[in-house]
């Protein structure tokens, strides 16, 4: 029924194996690569302004950034004439209609919210590659190159398998690390000191095993000024398994043989699961301990609900996004404190949640110019920049050049912010490390393999189920899912 | 299926006036068809054409990039969904959140109806507040439950906090399921209630006075005359909620999203995370997709035959008493 | 007049109350949330004394989601597809009604089992169906994907409804020479007024309930209302003063639509409507 599989095979024959690599790199209109149309040159000069009049839609999650690009348009349209409509919804919701559209053979929304477990993983060939259109000299240039994304960000949010392609530019870059009340910590933190033995200040030194003491001791002792000491993210949801997954790499485990490679550029081949391993069991064993000393809704909880009771001050500390950061400095100005995660046996891992936007392979003509051209303007240092203080927003920029600016640095330590989010920087950059940074698999089956995590995990927290039966019972059901 | 054309063999016995002899059979070239011929096309389009694409897509494997492709699959699919234990899972709980949805909003929509209908001063205004809930999208229903049940900042949460009972609702597996299934009752209950009071008006005003009689003799009559007079309005209620028990699964994604520890996890969730969410499985979406027509089918059928004959039959007598 | 039983005179009334507050009370909630600051939402307390604001509309109006056009479509989308459904429904639902033939009661059952169709598995279908004849992201796309959910609704009810208007009117019409169509349209039809109303009025609230549908088929110039409550719940957080504002929004048209046939909805809301009082 479908002639393509059939013009594939008899293209291999005819190419040969040495061209297997541009075989792979067919996109799925069948073209080669992706196109550079010019438009209206000739008028001024101006590059920018040369798809006036073009209108395109943007796709996307109901993120920071777009919120506040969504918010502030009116620079890009002043700067092209390209008018668009950004169209944001939650993430199964882009990820439904990237696939409805993806399948129709023509572009409906030209510019993606290419999340890199459910879209760019499994959907890749529906996303043109960049790289002619970074290349292109009729273009505006991507200011400062593509060498200021911070570099872990752009292999793990733009590329997949094939190291010469990138489908997206790093455009939010949300990673998890600890948030704590400094004034708890300050108030309490001495005689924390001299109960449990160890300096209690979140840090480089502050171990997992350390912060459930420290969560065990808010809850004795500190009741009048805060209900529990920690919130997790332990509802049924995606959240479960990305606040699990800092605790497993910390142990030492991993999803696939392939560990944190996959993560990267992806391999098709990920490896056998190994999430069995007794570093898992360790992990979760861990996390089953740790969930118990938590404010008893974490299992209600993803990252919104642990945000909210954080901010209407019912914990002490608690695992988070950082771009969390804007709405508590709203809540208690001045008074939160972050640091790295703490360390597990084997490493310190914070989970990546960054996302890229990328094009619609099938956008043609003026619409996939003009679509470059937001995504250009739209990952640019200075839409950064404004969205950093975005009043609705509060992005989490991807480039090195934006917490290098000294008005930025500034912010840092300041309260009240001109940035809240900036005051996570210290933090953060730490964690985008090599080292620290923990990256989830990109495989197509991802979404799949996290339903069964999550759920598994939520049976062993609300059922009161074995960690080593629970983790063997996850080994089986995502090796059934890799088929 | 409609009581109304269910009421058609009982009442054909009866003499009938509509100007030509009682037996004769309509063909496809009259009046009454052709006043169906136009919904008829609509229909046909918007149904058959996906129920066949549906058939073909439960025997492949499908694919969605650049466009929509089919590959011969056999019963690839059709195994692997009914082999696998967590969909029959989903199915045992779909039918306890679904028997409980229908069978509360019955109940408290039967008894909402027969208050309204004995209230009688401020009826009016007290419809309209007890109809306020079913015209807020089921999105926005869930996201309001999720409000006012919230640990931290819920009224209700904080009322039942207030009484000492657990208010972790959507937290535990043993409240999940009654939580959301509350949230649905809330809003549907409503038009059950409506479509009671318009069975309950038809019923002549002295049978339900009660007003004349103790409650005793008021709750006899309700049973024993009211009831079995609103058979068809009672199916209507009943058909009209069910469709939509087992299809909608709005109020689940908006709150819960199918856990704690997949407890709420009812089949249409399971088929939306097939169709969308996961990569490659539209084929076994599909089979899921049919299996939950066949159920439905199966379901109005027998509510028809349990319901339709059996008022189907007072409807002919009272009609028959008011000539 | 006959005494008045305790019964009716304090039970009923207080039942009523207890049911209305069910009802209304996390309605009421919302009205009350959309108009507190935002400071006054997130506190685990249960505040009443704020100073209200309309901050929270204003935000939903102007602010990155453009609401205003999103209920400019949910209106035209919900009363044109329910227009054409119970226009359509009225004809098939007395043709249905008055069909004698075998294979009436298959078709009925037909129509009615097109509305059991399971959603998410349709939408694929539907979504290639609506793309080859380019009505995906257009208002004529949602309305007819309205129509597959409220036409057979619609037919089934009214054919319900015309059933029960008691033969003899239609009979004594006859009997004085108007013809079928003069039957249905002089006589039928407007005997079964009430009926026509409560159809539409549900066929209206379906519609403009409708997400799944709507966000599948729809795109960023069609976007309806129920559109808006899934963008408003964020990644870093729902802003339940703006998801207030927005379930005021919703109801609001409709609760209007429901008082304004109101009397039609508590006197003559009745399926056989000719033949009670």
């Amino acid at each position: 029924m479908n002639p393509l599989p059939n013009a594939f095979s008899r293209r291999t024959l005819l190419l040969g194996a040495g061209s297997t690599a541009a075989l792979l790199a067919l996109p799925a209109c069948g073209g080669s690569s992706t196109e550079t149309p010019t438009g209206n040159l000739s008028s001024g000069g101006d590059p920018w302004k040369q798809f006036s009049g073009t209108s395109i839609n943007f796709i996307s999650e109901n993120t920071s950034p777009s919120a506040a690009i969504a918010a502030n348009l009116a620079p890009f349209e002043k700067l092209t004439g390209i008018k668009v409509n950004v169209q944001q919804m939650d993430l199964d919701k882009v990820v439904e209609k990237c696939k409805l559209d993806f399948s129709s053979g023509t572009a409906q929304n030209h510019v993606i919210y290419a999340d890199p477990f459910q879209v760019l993983a499994p959907l890749s060939e529906g996303l043109a590659d960049l790289t002619p259109l970074i290349a292109s000299k009729d273009y505006p240039p991507v200011e400062k190159g593509i060498e200021d994304f911070i570099p872990a960000q752009l292999q793990s949010l733009g590329r997949y398998l094939d190291e010469e392609k990138l489908f997206a530019l790093p455009y939010d870059a949300p990673t998890m690390i600890l948030h704590y009340r400094k004034d708890l910590f300050e108030k309490y933190g001495p005689k924390m000191k001299s109960d449990l033995g160890f300096d209690p200040t979140p840090g480089e030194n502050t171990t997992w095993e350390q912060y459930f003491q420290m969560a065990e001791w808010f809850n004795q002792n500190a009741k009048s000024d805060v209900k529990y000491g920690i919130g997790c993210q332990a509802k049924q949801h995606d959240s479960l398994q990305c606040d699990f997954s800092n605790l497993l790499w910390a142990y030492g485990g991993d999803y696939f043989e392939k560990g944190q490679e996959l993560g990267r550029l992806s391999s098709e081949d990920p490896g056998k699961v190994t999430v069995n391993s007794e570093a898992g069991v360790a992990a979760a064993t861990f996390y089953k301990k740790l969930v118990k000393v938590a404010h008893p809704s974490s299992t209600t909880w993803d990252w919104t609900g642990l945000a909210d009771a954080f901010v209407a001050g019912e914990l002490a500390m608690c695992v988070n996004w950082h771009e969390f950061a804007a709405g508590e400095e709203k809540a208690f100005p001045g008074k939160i404190g972050y640091s790295v995660l703490p360390k597990g046996p084997v490493r310190r891992a914070h989970n990546f949640g960054g996302t890229g936007i990328g094009i619609n392979a099938n956008a043609k003509d003026k619409e996939l110019g003009a679509a470059w051209l937001f995504v250009n303007w739209a990952t640019s240092p200075e839409t950064q920049l404004m969205s950093l203080g975005s009043k609705v927003g509060g992005g989490t920029p991807t480039r090195t050049s934006v917490y290098e600016l000294p008005e930025v640095k500034a912010e840092v330590t300041k309260s009240p912010s001109k940035y809240p989010n900036i005051r996570t920087a210290p933090a953060v950059l730490e964690a985008w490390k090599e080292e620290n940074i923990g990256l989830r698999p990109k495989v197509p089956q991802w979404v799949e393999l996290d339903t069964i995590i999550f759920t598994e995990l939520s049976k062993m927290l609300t059922q009161d189920g074995d960690p080593a039966a629970t983790m063997a019972a996850m080994q089986d059901q995502m090796t059934k899912a890799m088929g | 299926m409609s009581a109304a054309v269910e009421a058609r063999p009982t009442a054909e016995p009866r003499p009938q006036l509509r100007g030509k002899p009682t037996k004769e059979r309509h063909g496809f070239r009259t009046f009454e068809f052709a006043l169906m011929a136009p919904a008829l096309l609509v229909l046909g389009l918007l149904s058959l054409i996906p129920f066949v694409m549906l058939i073909a897509m439960s025997f492949s494997k499908v694919k969605t990039l650049g466009g929509v492709s089919l590959e011969f699959a056999g019963l690839d699919n059709w195994t692997a969904v009914l082999g696998d234990g967590s969909v029959w899972a989903s199915w045992g709980r779909s039918l306890v959140y679904f028997s409980s949805i229908v069978i509360l909003e019955m109940a408290l929509g039967f008894v909402f109806a027969v208050i309204l209908h004995n209230l009688l001063r401020g009826r009016s205004v007290m419809l309209s507040l007890v109809l306020l809930p079913m015209f807020l999208a089921p999105v926005m229903v869930g996201l309001l439950g999720r409000f006012m049940l919230d640990s931290t900042i819920g009224l209700y949460a904080q009322l039942m906090q207030a009484l000492g009972l657990d208010t972790d609702v959507f937290a535990k597996t043993s409240t999940a399921l009654p939580a959301v299934i509350m949230i649905d009752v809330w809003e549907w209950t409503p038009l059950v209630a409506l479509i009671m009071l318009a069975g309950l008006t038809s019923v002549p005003p002295a049978t339900l006075e009660a007003a004349s009689v103790d409650g005793a003799g008021f709750l006899r009559r309700l049973f024993f005359i009211a009831v079995p007079q609103m058979m068809p309005v009672i199916l209507v209620a009943l058909l009209v909620r069910s469709m939509d028990a087992i299809r909608y699964y709005d109020i689940i994604t908006a709150t819960t999203n199918g856990g704690p520890a997949d407890s709420t996890k009812i089949i249409p969730i399971r088929l939306y995370e097939m169709a969308f969410r996961f990569n490659n499985q539209i084929g076994r979406a599909a089979v899921v997709g049919l299996t939950m027509l066949v159920f439905s089918i199966v379901l109005a059928n027998i509510f028809v035959k349990v319901f339709g004959e059996k008022g189907a039959a007072h409807v002919t007598n009272v009609a028959g008493d008011k000539h | 007049m006959r005494r008045r039983s305790n019964l009716q005179k304090w039970l009923v009334p207080i039942l009523a109350v207890v049911v209305g507050l069910w009802s209304a009370v996390p309605i009421a909630w919302m009205l009350i949330t959309s108009l507190k600051p935002q400071t006054a939402i997130r506190t685990s307390g249960i505040t009443l004394l704020f100073a209200p604001t309309l901050e929270n509309f204003s935000n939903l109006f102007f602010g990155g989601n453009k609401v205003g056009s999103f209920l400019v479509n949910s209106l035209v989308v919900s009363l044109v597809s329910t227009f054409i459904a119970v226009a359509l429904g009225c004809m098939a639902g007395y043709g249905i009604a008055h069909w004698r033939s075998r294979h009436s009661k298959g078709l009925s059952f037909w129509i009615i089992s097109t509305r059991m169709a399971p959603i998410a598995a349709v939408i694929v279908p539907l979504f290639v169906m609506f793309r080859t004849v380019g009505l995906v992201n257009t208002l004529p796309g949602l309305i007819i994907a309205c129509l597959s959910f409220n036409l057979p609704f619609a037919i089934w009810l009214m054919s319900a409804f015309f059933q029960q208007v008691p033969k003899s009117i239609e009979e004594a019409a006859l009997v004085d020479g108007c013809n079928k169509f003069r039957g249905f349209w002089s006589v039928a039809l407007p005997v079964s007024r009430p009926g026509i109303i409560t159809t539409a009025v549900l066929c209206l609230v379906f519609s403009w309930n409708d997400y799944a549908f709507s966000s599948a088929l729809g795109g960023p110039n069609t976007s309806t209302l129920p559109m808006a409550a899934g963008a408003l719940v964020t990644q870093s957080g729902i802003d339940w003063g703006l998801l207030s504002a927005l379930g005021v929004v919703v109801a609001t048209p409709m609760l209007i639509a429901g008082l304004a046939v109101r009397r039609h909805l508590v006197t003559g809301l009745s399926l056989g409507a000719v033949t009670g009082e």
